[in-house]
């Protein structure tokens, strides 16, 4: 302000502060402590962690026992650890799969019932995960509905036992848990479409699924890639939808193993390290994330 | 795990109980001690001498000067009784008549697992009268002065009504510190109308979780200790606190062929899992077996439940207790309170209504639970009887290296890597 550009520069850049007292705040904060965590101890006695806030003191052994178990063909952290990958990675492509059409209906032919759709699409959220969750046991049981309608379609000749420790319960639990997080960023990304731009590739004589190809697709990839990223980071460290919908150790999660070892007793460093080591690969995702977003629109031109 | 009938919650908590089960240890001195803390880096940490109390290995705590137990005839304190507890492990009409014998209020927090019981009791951030530890901490919380040493002369319905072995415990000689609340066994529950497998049709009766017939229909409990120790006693191993890496990886192979064999699940729903349908053979703790009634499919009747627990008492059992924290502000209403909940009539009535466990008491036999109606007969086995603890093995502490081998057995079986 007052002209002064070197005044001008730190409002500017003061601006930011909120931002990076946030960051501080509700990230590298909590990282730094489960850092410390993991390269602490626990108490002799109460055996409550023993966080070890000075690095030259820092204890490997829990990222070592990590690392072992990760790099160990068929032990236990590579297993949990690779099915956690596939799992995600099948619920999100479906979600996905999902969540377009449903955001692509809504913002294109949704018309004045956009708000009513939307807030149709947003009332899951007022139910609580583990309700619905436990809505799901119901409805997969033996004697529950979706045995009964399957039966008497025709599908299956008798009930199925959906609950006896099968990966597709689990999935299926991660994309209805998740998907409308992937629907409403979409939504709001090809709601914002200039609609000129779809009218214009008609009228150079591209069809309808050809304006969508070329123009509608390109331009939603960086809410694709959002969309991805809000569903597939708490999915990887889900521990109770494996736990409710299946129980089976064939169908655990990386979160299973975090919360047996976090919470309580000698190994809490392990638990911690896990955390760590599961963060490191989210922010791999996570800068995969942000680099081809800014490639996708450096393409478009903007 | 979160949610569950108000009436059932507690049993969520055995999920928590044993795993971290850690080393009790007396040390031999204070030196020790504060070296050990001190030291605070794995490094350089030296382990204090073990003493860990076993039913072979009775540990009479020690006392300190400076954490001296309150004098004999003092009068109750007014004001807020605090009970830090299990959620759903006290009947709210005790709390409530006892507030108003003694004219005072009555007020209860509750606690998930025993390790953020322990952080918040040790931090001393809070002033807690009344606390419900387990058997496993018992040396960690005396050593760290987290209780207080209890007055007998306040309690005399300990000698009254409790079992004479429960007077004098194994994991607290003389019951200098804790007196006990409820008991417990872990037997085998299953569905009698879905299932023609029955535990003891079976020479080997643990063989039961291996009939095929009821894949996917089989759990086993949420808890190392529980069903690591059916998978020893099924081998005949009697010591179900072992540290013998052999035997770990013994019960660890054991319980993951269940994985192929049966599809086996873990779970610590067994009070609802079962009576739903979930399972039909279910390793189940003793109270889930009685509460179970109350959450069967439409058109069942309780007869269709059976529990299975050693019919000579060898299997696993244990018990809980009450104590009162170093730090409280009211300790003689507290163990006026300890003394309220061993009460014949006050334990009794505690039990039926409410916590489904019964109280270790003389006057509580299988017979007079049956008659009274509050545990259907088929049922009866899952009463726990005083004779079971002479022969039955009780879950104690494990060395912090026992534990970490229990934690990595149970760690893979939770993984399902084969």
């Amino acid at each position: 302000m007052r002209g002064n550009p070197k005044g001008t520069d730190a409002f500017w850049a003061g601006l930011a502060l909120p931002g990076i007292v946030w960051l501080c705040l509700f990230f590298l904060l909590p990282f730094y402590v489960i850092l410390c965590v993991a390269l602490g101890t626990v108490d002799p006695i109460f055996q409550t962690p023993q966080p070890e806030w000075n690095p030259l003191a820092w204890n490997t052994r829990a990222f070592e026992f990590v690392f072992e178990g990760l790099f160990t063909s068929g032990a236990a952290f590579q297993t949990v650890f690779v099915r956690t990958f596939f799992y995600v990675l099948i619920a999100t492509a479906l979600s996905l799969l999902i969540a377009y059409p449903v955001a692509y209906f809504v913002a294109r032919y949704g018309g004045r019932w956009k708000g009513l759709l939307l807030a149709g699409l947003i009332a899951p959220f007022f139910i609580s995960y583990l309700m619905r969750m436990l809505a799901w046991i119901n409805l997969l049981q033996d004697d529950g509905w979706v045995n009964d309608i399957l039966v008497w379609i025709g599908i299956l000749d008798a009930p199925r036992n959906w609950l006896d420790g099968r990966a597709s319960s689990v999935i299926l639990g991660l994309v209805y848990g998740y998907v409308p997080f992937m629907i409403l960023p979409l939504y709001a990304f090809l709601d914002r479409i200039d609609r000129s731009l779809l009218e214009a590739a008609r009228d150079l004589g591209a069809s309808p699924f050809q304006a969508f190809r070329l123009v509608t697709l390109p331009l939603s990839i960086p809410a694709i890639l959002a969309g991805i990223v809000i569903i597939a980071l708490p999915m990887f460290g889900d521990y109770y939808t494996p736990n409710l919908l299946s129980g089976s150790p064939q169908t655990s999660m990386l979160g299973n193993e975090i919360y047996l070892y976090i919470k309580g007793g000698q190994q809490i460093p392990v638990g911690a390290a896990l955390v760590v080591v599961l963060m490191l690969f989210l922010m791999v995702l996570m800068g995969y994330y942000v680099v081809s977003t800014a490639r996708a629109q450096r393409r478009l031109g903007r | 795990m979160a949610t569950f009938h108000p009436r059932e919650s507690r049993y969520a908590r055995r999920e928590f109980l044993q795993r971290g089960a850690a080393g009790a240890f007396a040390l031999s001195s204070m030196g020790t001690l504060l070296a050990a803390c001190g030291g605070g880096n794995e490094g350089s940490f030296t382990p204090p001498e073990l003493n860990i109390a076993r039913p072979d290995n009775p540990v009479t705590h020690p006392l300190f000067d400076d954490n001296p137990m309150i004098a004999s005839g003092l009068e109750p304190e007014s004001g807020t009784l605090r009970i830090y507890n299990w959620n759903g492990y006290l009947w709210p009409r005790i709390k409530k008549d006892f507030a108003k014998e003694y004219g005072v209020k009555v007020e209860e927090t509750f606690f998930e697992t025993m390790d953020e019981a322990i952080t918040k009791i040790s931090s001393g951030a809070i002033d807690y009268d009344v606390f419900f530890p387990t058997t496993d901490r018992m040396s960690r919380l005396v050593i760290g002065k987290a209780l207080q040493p209890l007055n007998h002369a306040y309690l005399p319905n300990l000698s009254k009504t409790v079992w004479p072995a429960l007077q004098d415990p194994w994991y607290d000689k003389g019951s200098q510190y804790t007196v006990p609340y409820v008991t417990w066994t872990t037997g085998i529950g299953y569905r009698k109308d879905k299932t023609d497998s029955r535990p003891e049709n079976y020479s080997n009766p643990y063989e039961i979780y291996w009939d095929e017939a009821n894949k996917g229909k089989v759990y086993v409990l949420e808890d190392s200790r529980d069903a690591f120790g059916h998978m020893l006693l099924k081998n005949g191993i009697t010591k179900v606190n072992t540290e013998d890496p052999d035997e770990i990886e013994l019960a660890r192979n054991d319980l993951m062929s269940l994985i192929d064999a049966v599809n086996v699940k873990y779970s610590t729903n067994d009070y609802t899992n079962l009576p739903g349908g979930l399972a039909w053979v279910h390793q189940m703790w003793s109270g889930s077996a009685v509460s179970a009634q109350y959450s069967l499919e439409e058109g069942v009747g309780p007869e269709a439940l059976g529990y299975w627990f050693p019919e000579d008492g060898r299997g696993t059992i244990g018990s809980d207790m009450i104590a009162i924290p170093e730090s409280a502000k009211h300790p003689v209403l507290a163990h006026h309170f300890l003394n309220y909940l061993l009460d014949e009539k006050h334990g009794y009535d505690n039990s039926v209504n409410y916590v489904g466990y019964q109280p270790p008491f003389v006057t509580l036999d299988p017979d007079r639970l049956v008659a009274d109606g509050v545990v259907p007969p088929n049922l009866k086995t899952a009463i726990v009887r005083e004779s079971d603890f002479d022969r039955g093995y009780e879950q104690t502490e494990l060395t912090p290296t026992g534990q970490t081998l229990w934690q990595n057995a149970w760690a893979e079986f939770i993984a399902g890597a084969r």
